[in-house]
């Protein structure tokens, strides 16, 4: 389940130190969809480096500081794409586990539970999850899963020792917003 | 091989799924009786509903005597009355109004172990439940804290008590309260108070409001007595306890003790550390008369103290 989290997660170089990102889904033959964080992906253009140790340059398509995101994108093809779950149902105590790049050390895991979910006090979007799971700068951006493996979270930022994230289903909506639905412009093409 | 390896991640992961929603599980059995405790500025704290109207928290936590309001796992927000207090044990319990809720199903905290899984559920940041993971990291027996309490066991956890977690339950993996957690006993360790404990000085508290202790009204610290005056006096150990102060009108200037007398044994028992007093303080000597075997000037005199009760700083 880790190898398989570690297959969709990169590095991102984009502002300072950088961060992670996970490969999210495909849109269309020739490009895919890389979520990060909006404070990792500062530029016009970042460096990604993928699980296989290629180095390639992904565009900044658009980025929401609000949610803290960001959607990139890579003119690659065959690239493997992360299985998302949905954040709506998740349950405060169930297990999550984060991959990342905490202080450079690339495709750390680390593992712990569900602290809470909803409006919480130390995050001030509508909806957040707050792990108890030990991140540190480099796991910006990176995936937290649930104990199926599937991605409900992209972790944005540690606030009193827990970790917060962007639920995945505000992932969707952010890149819906853009007018890109996973899965979509695969089957139009 | 192919194939073993692809067999092995599916069984694994399936086990990791059943804890995940055991886990689950028991946070939404013991979340139930988790309420969030405005009595003090900014972050609330954490306390268990331990009977239908009685809340335990940790004494640390309530900074305030009146004007507490508990917020309820149903979201309603009711006033309680401070019930009584216990600095020595940091534990406080309060009392609710118009609240019936189902209390906390409370286990053993005797049946943990040393490694076993518990979550700590507190209910701080909004009003919203939080959980953290960890392990029992430390257990054995009965210890007493830093300001006197007597604690059935000692219970320290590898886990983080955040912010407000403080008066959080210790939950055991099939959700039952094992204990009330605190960072406030021992320098901010994280440490759990046990159910055994909880219960009796929730009930005395409940009964009279405070926990009675024996009282001295002595201030002591230990001092190295010489190999030659040990072996005079046939003591166990060359630590005994100098008098650094005396209460005025205390039980202890009553019955003639002076700021450098030297305590060396307390009721026929020698003593080494003020931890050997506060084994004959506890509420049973109230009232009763201790022989205090003191050194001074070099030779050995006795005093007779009777045992006051501790006056306490609330009144």
């Amino acid at each position: 389940m880790v190898e398989r989290l570690r297959r969709v997660t990169v590095q991102v170089r984009g502002g300072r130190g950088g961060g992670a990102g996970v490969l999210w889904c495909s849109d269309g033959p020739r490009s895919h969809w890389i979520i990060t964080n909006a404070h990792v992906a500062r530029g016009p253009r970042a460096g990604l480096v993928l699980p296989d140790g290629r180095f390639l340059y992904a565009e900044v398509r658009a980025t929401d500081p609000q949610r803290d995101l960001a959607a990139l994108s890579v003119p690659a093809a065959g690239l493997p794409a992360a299985d998302i779950g949905d954040s709506g149902g998740i349950r405060v105590g169930e297990l999550v586990l984060a991959v990342g790049n905490p202080w450079g050390l690339v495709g750390a895991v680390a593992a712990g539970i569900v602290h809470a979910v909803g409006p919480i006090y130390a995050c001030n979007r509508p909806s957040c999850i707050q792990a108890d799971v030990r991140l540190a700068p480099g796991n910006s951006g990176g995936p937290l899963a649930d104990a199926r493996g599937r991605v409900i979270g992209i972790n944005s930022m540690v606030a009193g020792g827990l970790a917060l994230a962007i639920p995945s289903n505000e992932v969707e909506r952010f890149l819906r917003g853009l007018g890109r639905q996973c899965g979509d412009a695969t089957e139009a093409a | 091989m192919q194939r073993a390896s692809s067999e092995n991640p599916g069984e694994s992961a399936g086990a990791l799924l059943a804890l995940s929603n055991d886990l689950a599980g028991a946070v939404e059995r013991a979340g139930r009786a988790v309420v969030a405790i405005y009595a003090r500025p900014r972050v609330p704290s954490s306390g268990i509903l331990w009977r239908p109207d009685v809340v335990v928290a940790a004494d640390h936590t309530i900074k305030r005597d009146e004007e507490i309001t508990v917020t309820l796992p149903d979201g309603r927000s009711v006033p309680a009355s401070l019930a009584g207090r216990d600095l020595s044990t940091d534990l406080a319990v309060l009392k609710l109004q118009n609240a019936d809720l189902p209390a906390a199903e409370i286990g053993d905290t005797a049946s943990l172990r040393v490694g076993h899984l518990v979550l700590a559920l507190g209910r701080s940041g909004g009003n919203s439940l939080g959980a953290s993971l960890g392990v029992i990291s430390t257990l054995s027996g009965a210890w007493r804290t830093w300001r006197g309490g007597h604690i059935d066991q000692f219970v320290r956890l590898d886990l983080a008590i955040y912010t407000g977690f403080s008066g959080s339950a210790l939950v055991d993996a099939s959700g039952r309260v094992v204990g009330l957690n605190t960072s406030g006993l021992a320098r901010g360790m994280a440490l759990a108070i046990p159910t055994s404990t909880v219960n009796r000085v929730a009930e005395e508290l409940l009964v009279k409001g405070h926990i009675a202790r024996g009282y001295l009204g002595l201030g002591m610290q230990p001092v190295v007595l010489s190999h030659a005056l040990q072996k005079k006096l046939g003591l166990p150990s060359n630590s005994a306890l100098i008098i650094v102060s005396v209460e005025p009108d205390g039980p202890a200037e009553k019955a003639g003790a002076l700021i450098g007398d030297v305590l060396v044994a307390l009721d026929g028992t020698p003593v080494s550390d003020t931890d050997d007093v506060q084994a004959k303080l506890g509420r049973e000597y109230i009232g009763k008369e201790l022989t205090a075997s003191i050194l001074r000037g070099g030779a050995v005199a006795e005093l007779v103290i009777q045992v006051g009760e501790r006056p306490r700083k609330d009144k």
